[in-house]
């Protein structure tokens, strides 16, 4: 019976068992005092960079989400309390931006999961020029968002861009549809670029998963009979769901902190109606306001950290079981 | 061991002082060597011809003044004027700035801004310049830049589309534009009247541009959202019938889609000839020059349109060279300032980018009265019915007025919001802001 593969089934050559461990572990604490302070000193400077450049522009940017920090008039910084997160979360726009939020990220991470992992499997068969096709694949994620979000605009311009012009020619409309300039078809072109974009990192780290796959273990669900979907299902699957899991946390988490493509294609319109929280927090610092602005960064990053937070325990948890 | 350490140290410590500035060189906003000094000048509205230009400028300025070498920076236009508010926010690294007069109220709140006044009126330039251009950089009667010119707004109409669709010539008032647009409109010929402008800056034509030219000889000219009963604009019946009139073209004379258009959709919808008529300031000449769909005897510009009053009041966008509070170069910087805004220089300037220009001198040129610069010199010569007034777009709200605009046209536009619900909106907003302000 073919249960699922675990990796700690797997014994490749040459893995077998350590002997003479008091030996091996004396002469690894011996390593581990004598380059301590080697470690110690590579490692700071580079310690020191993600303070300078990451923890205190977050520590300095979060004190403005508490004081009256418009770049207009910034004659008077008083601390105002809480009064930035009580405008932005009595603010219907906010919610607006943030049902929107959901729905991108799930109407992008799906198609994105699907399509990714399924031209992984295609590219990790052998055939003519796939190295060329392979880095074809990989080309979007190369391209700035913004710029992606540009092109993407002038190709969903209901009278100039090209998604209409070949839609009519292929008779699936009969008149342009003004695709950004309704609400709900504008959504769906974001959607639609977004997952242009995106299918290709899952691409990427679902074919580098695939290829850690010992043969060993399809050989052996061949041996028991197992089919293709079988095997991807059972084998496949279950060996690289930890990269999976952590390729959809990263993903989640990327594309609800990605408003490059809406800003290049929509600015968030009409009428906020296709604002994501990033987007919406992009409005305040364009008018100035970075007491706003830093409010909602930081509601956003609470957010995404509680969310990450469950969705690790919830995958550990599946894993045990 | 110790010596790796200690150069590892070393290396970390200095590449983090050096990427951190807090190294004690001689880096900052301009150096001083031996009476030599360099100038960090930053311009905020971007472009490749423009740029070429204002480098050969700065070459003569060099050539002038063997002691000042010049620095320019040329951020891209969408981020310029951010990166340009965090230059002056750190107070270094800028001598020399682009000023536009919807940063000028802000900049200048913050005192960012040298205040030239005392400077420009020691200044021989000072009397060349015109009334407009004098007052264009004050704020608060402080002059803090010298504008190098101004934008100015026209009518661009597709004179064989006007001549086709039966009428005898170019339209007078916004009730001949939407005549005259709704008779070209033609969806299923790819052909749409008007050049809406739904999207960013929306508030540009309806809020700055069509609600004036209703409201007429009743505008404050000094702050054409003022009534000269001092309420708002927004409280005037007459806005009512402006929107009306606004929603009209957007509904009977150009594409659905105009909704998500700002100004890149709005030329590309002139130069290809998919539009019959179009509202914006000078500078596209250049790129319907270069269209290769509409010729050049098939375009012309117009005088903006009137509103039922038979006025139409228009406000000069303008931008300029002004200097940081923070610059230790102020003289020098002082001295490229009036060398740009200036002589053969400035008008040399003004006309490869097609703008009104800054000096009197300018005024007997015929570049600005022939051609596609006629509709400039009959809304010059016609006061009466084009008066110059003054827009508020130096107060600290100004970008937070806009963004709030923009949505509320959209939604009006889509049906979500009335006119009524969004000119009462308007009206409390800014009688909110300017009692605040007092």
């Amino acid at each position: 019976m073919l249960r699922k593969a675990r990796r700690s089934e797997v014994r490749l050559p040459g893995n077998g068992r350590r002997t003479g461990s008091g030996t091996a572990m004396s002469r690894r604490r011996s390593f581990t005092i004598r380059r301590a302070w080697t470690i110690v000193g590579f490692l700071t400077p580079a310690a020191i960079f993600v303070f300078v450049f990451t923890y205190y522009p977050m520590l300095s940017g979060s004190q403005m989400a508490f004081r009256n920090w418009n770049l207009n008039d910034l004659t008077n910084t008083d601390w105002v309390g809480f009064s930035n997160f009580a405008a932005v979360f009595t603010s219907p726009s906010f919610w607006t931006a943030l049902g929107n939020s959901v729905l991108w990220v799930i109407g992008s991470l799906i198609p994105q999961f699907v399509i990714g992992f399924a031209i992984a499997l295609l590219l990790q068969r052998k055939f003519v020029l796939r190295g060329v096709y392979q880095s074809l694949i990989f080309f979007p994620w190369a391209i700035s968002g913004f710029l992606i979000g540009i092109l993407f605009r002038w190709m969903f311009n209901g009278e100039f861009g090209v998604v209409n012009d070949l839609m009519l020619k292929a008779h699936l409309i009969h008149a342009p549809v003004p695709w950004l300039a309704d609400p709900s078809s504008a959504m769906t072109a974001i959607i639609i670029a977004n997952v242009w974009y995106g299918v290709t990192f899952f691409t990427i780290m679902i074919l580098a998963a695939l290829q850690s796959v010992p043969n060993e273990l399809y050989e052996a669900a061949a041996m028991d009979g197992a089919g293709k979907a079988r095997v991807l299902f059972n084998v496949t699957v279950p060996y690289i769901r930890t990269t999976l899991a952590l390729t959809v946390l990263l993903r989640v988490i990327w594309i609800f902190n990605f408003p490059d493509i809406i800003y290049g294609m929509t600015g968030g319109g009409p009428a906020g109606q296709t604002d994501i929280v990033t987007t919406y927090m992009i409005k305040f610092t364009q008018e100035g306001d970075y007491g706003r602005a830093s409010a909602v960064g930081l509601i956003v990053m609470f957010m995404l950290l509680i969310f990450a937070s469950f969705y690790l325990m919830a995958t550990r948890r599946g894993k045990e079981a | 061991m110790q010596k790796l350490l200690s150069t590892a140290g070393v290396v970390g410590l200095v590449t983090v002082l050096t990427v951190t500035g807090c190294s004690s060189g001689t880096s900052g906003t301009s150096g001083a060597n031996g009476g030599k000094v360099t100038l960090n000048m930053v311009e905020s509205l971007t472009a490749p011809d423009r740029t070429v230009l204002l480098k050969s400028q700065i070459m003569e300025f060099e050539k002038v003044n063997p002691k000042i070498t010049v620095n320019l920076i040329s951020p891209p236009t969408q981020s310029a004027d951010q990166k340009i508010q965090q230059m002056l926010q750190s107070k270094n690294g800028i001598d020399v700035l682009e000023v536009r007069d919807l940063t000028a109220g802000s900049f200048s709140t913050n005192g960012w801004l040298y205040d030239m006044t005392n400077d420009l009126h020691s200044w021989n330039g000072w009397n060349d310049l015109t009334a407009a251009a004098q007052q264009g950089g004050m704020v608060k009667d402080k002059s803090y830049f010298v504008p190098y010119g101004f934008y100015l707004t026209s009518l661009f109409y597709r004179k064989d589309l006007v001549k086709q669709a039966g009428f005898a010539g170019a339209p007078h008032s916004w009730s001949d534009v939407l005549k005259q647009a709704t008779a070209i409109n033609d969806p299923s010929k790819h052909m749409y009247g008007y050049a809406f402008r739904g999207a960013k800056h929306s508030d540009i034509d309806l809020a700055g541009t069509m609600i004036p030219a209703y409201i007429g000889n009743k505008l404050d000219v000094t702050n054409n959202f003022k009534m000269k009963d001092g309420s708002t604009i927004f409280s005037a019946p007459e806005a009512r019938d402006a929107v009306n009139t606004y929603v009209q073209l957007f509904k009977k004379a150009s594409p659905s889609s105009a909704i998500a258009w700002g100004y890149p959709e709005q030329v590309q919808g002139f130069t290809s000839g998919t539009v019959g008529f179009m509202l914006q300031s000078q500078e596209v000449i250049a790129a319907i020059d270069k269209s290769t769909v509409v010729k050049q005897d098939q375009w012309a510009t117009t005088p903006m349109p009137v509103g039922p009053t038979g006025v139409a009041p228009r406000a000069l966008g303008s931008a300029g060279w002004g200097v940081a509070q923070s610059s230790t170069n102020k003289a020098d910087a002082m001295k490229l300032v009036e060398y740009l805004t200036t002589g053969a220089r400035t008008i040399g300037f003004a006309k490869s980018n097609f703008m009104v220009p800054n000096v009197k001198s300018a005024a007997n040129d015929p570049f600005f009265s022939t051609g596609h610069w006629a509709a400039f010199t009959a809304m010059e010569k016609d006061p009466a019915t084009y008066p110059l007034v003054k827009e508020p777009g130096q107060v600290s709200w100004w970008t937070d007025w806009q963004q709030k605009a923009d949505t509320d046209i959209q939604n009006l536009l889509i049906g979500k919001l009335s006119a009524d619900t969004m000119l009462s909106g308007w009206d409390k907003y800014w009688t909110d802001k300017w009692k605040n302000a007092g």
